[in-house]
């Protein structure tokens, strides 16, 4: 679904984000990303959204080299993908619902259609009873889950998650995590970009560790991480 | 659930039809979006209708000026005429005779001859100086004939002129068309000033619609970023900013056309009591809806072009 192969970024004042990543992320596989601030976790999402290009190596995601995306597709390429965002990204100029609905009113759907899978997945997040707020209305943590909302919506094949439970409590990330695990259970690739480190070791899934923009452990699922949760 | 439908197309028939629907009902969310974006700010919104009103006003008028100077020029060229008059020894009949045979000409189309008896009095109802005349012992005026030539060019005029200004009977032939050939080069000044000022208008236009549309997007870029993210197409971050310039554009060429209607309207009727004291029997200013729907029609599409560029400028820079 996602293959990084000898992927590199470097930014115009020469720093390096990041060095020789490789690693290959399955359909229906989930992988958190973790690593110190500034370690280049953000940036690895950045590059499979397309918001950044690689500096050197090729990016293959669902079969489709990034390389050779063009400006025009790349629309396209980000239908396929729901992000959930650090900084929620929502609008403040429309209700909970509005924004949603945002993914779907781009794609073309129907009103109809649009209004039934917004409500499902308000319902999913918990959020269905405040549809028709002002966002700006809410917590952090109601705000995080209106984006996850929004990036679940349109029924992705990959998602993508930047601190997704960074404002949740710890049983808020529970849901949150399990939204994820349904999602993962119906063939959505997840790549969960986090540093809640006890959150990380309680769900045992595959973890790929950065450091200084490079990729210095790829733990697998189901290794028995207790002798490691403190990192 | 989100199982089994995951990666299920949008789109439930494929059918063509169903496709042109879907469009065209994105297209009308997004007009009424827009519509309701402007409204939002009516001071702002309607000061910039009113300014692409007055730019387009400016030019319109000169056009139109100049096309009913033409339109009029039409109408006195037909009537031009060559005033020709006879030398004080000639008699009545003898003019009588000159006249005969100028209509023999193939040059000349109609001839009119005014005695000097009838010159005497067509002048004294005219001028009311007919007691004055009366005094008179002897009748000042020369008989004339009102020569029209077949053709009214102004060379050809001039020649015919010069022939029958030879003719014993002539004193002198006079072509009154001097002042006419004022006016038509007046006409034509103005039509090129008309022309000149619609290349700055839609300089000045693409210049002021295109500020709107680029700080409205300024004051949207959270949204546009947004949008781009999940999947949003230039095209579609652009349309409602197209609709905008449509709209200003539209509502401009509108208020230009009701200004300009005004406009006429209160000249019309000085204009046509000036030309009634040269006997002519016209409409001046002409303004018709044709050139109404003219005016709106340039505005809508100055406006999106502006749009056009401005937004593909703006949104091509944002790169997310």
């Amino acid at each position: 679904m996602i293959k990084f192969d000898n992927v590199s970024k470097r930014y115009i004042d020469g720093e390096e984000a990041l060095a020789n990543i490789n690693f290959e992320l399955s359909k229906g596989e989930l992988a958190f990303i973790t690593g110190h601030s500034g370690a280049g976790k953000s940036t690895l999402l950045k590059l499979i959204l397309a918001m950044e290009r690689a500096s050197s190596g090729q990016l293959i995601v669902n079969g489709m080299n990034l390389n050779r995306l063009g400006r025009r597709r790349i629309p396209f390429h980000r239908r396929q993908i729901g992000a959930v965002f650090q900084d929620h990204q929502l609008l403040f100029d429309r209700s909970v619902f509005d924004n949603v609905a945002l993914p779907l009113q781009i794609a073309g759907y129907h009103a109809h259609e649009a209004g039934r899978r917004v409500r499902a997945a308000l319902d999913k997040v918990g959020l269905l009873c405040k549809e028709r707020l002002n966002p700006a209305h809410l917590s952090g943590g109601e705000q995080q889950r209106v984006g996850i909302a929004r990036a679940v919506v349109n029924r992705p094949s990959i998602i993508l998650a930047d601190e997704p439970t960074g404002n949740l409590d710890p049983e808020l990330s529970a849901e949150v995590m399990g939204v994820f695990e349904q999602f993962k259970s119906v063939g959505v690739s997840l790549l969960v970009a986090s540093h809640d480190a006890s959150l990380i070791a309680s769900l045992n899934y595959r973890t790929l560790t950065l450091d200084h923009g490079r990729l210095v452990e790829d733990r697998a699922a189901g290794y028995a991480g207790s002798e490691n949760a403190g990192r | 659930m989100p199982a089994a439908s995951a990666r299920k197309p949008p789109r439930r028939q494929g059918s063509a039809a169903a496709a042109l629907r879907k469009w065209l009902d994105g297209h009308r969310m997004t007009a009424l979006t827009s519509v309701r974006r402007l409204l939002a700010t009516p001071v702002s919104s309607l000061l910039t209708v009113f300014v692409i009103a007055v730019s387009l006003l400016l030019p319109s008028l000169l056009l139109a000026l100049s096309a009913s100077l033409d339109s009029l020029l039409d109408g006195v060229q037909q009537e031009t005429q060559i005033s020709l008059y006879l030398d004080d020894s000639v008699t009545d009949f003898e003019a009588q005779e000159v006249s005969n045979d100028l209509l023999t000409e193939p040059d000349i189309t109609t001839v009119r001859l005014i005695s000097k008896a009838q010159a005497l009095e067509e002048f004294a109802a005219s001028s009311g100086l007919g007691e004055v005349l009366a005094a008179l012992d002897t009748n000042p005026l020369p008989a004339t004939i009102l020569v029209t030539p077949v053709s009214t060019e102004p060379g050809r005029m001039t020649a015919l002129a010069a022939r029958l200004a030879d003719l014993p009977a002539v004193t002198s032939a006079q072509v009154d068309s001097q002042w006419l050939r004022r006016l038509e080069a007046f006409s034509r000044l103005v039509s090129v000033a008309g022309g000149v000022l619609s290349l700055v208008v839609l300089l000045g236009l693409f210049v002021i619609v295109g500020n709107t549309i680029k700080l409205a997007i300024e004051n949207r870029r959270q949204e546009i970023q947004v949008i781009k993210l999940v999947g949003g197409t230039d095209a579609y971050i652009a349309r409602p900013f197209l609709y905008s310039g449509v709209y200003f554009g539209g509502a401009g060429g509108a208020l230009a056309a009701l200004m300009q209607a005004i406009v006429f309207t209160i000249f019309n009727s000085p204009l046509r009591e000036l030309f009634s004291l040269y006997e002519g029997e016209l409409t001046l200013l002409q303004f018709g809806g044709i050139d109404m729907a003219a005016l709106v029609v340039a505005g809508i599409v100055i406006g999106w072009f502006a749009a056009l560029f401005a937004s593909l400028r703006s949104i091509l820079a944002m790169q997310p």
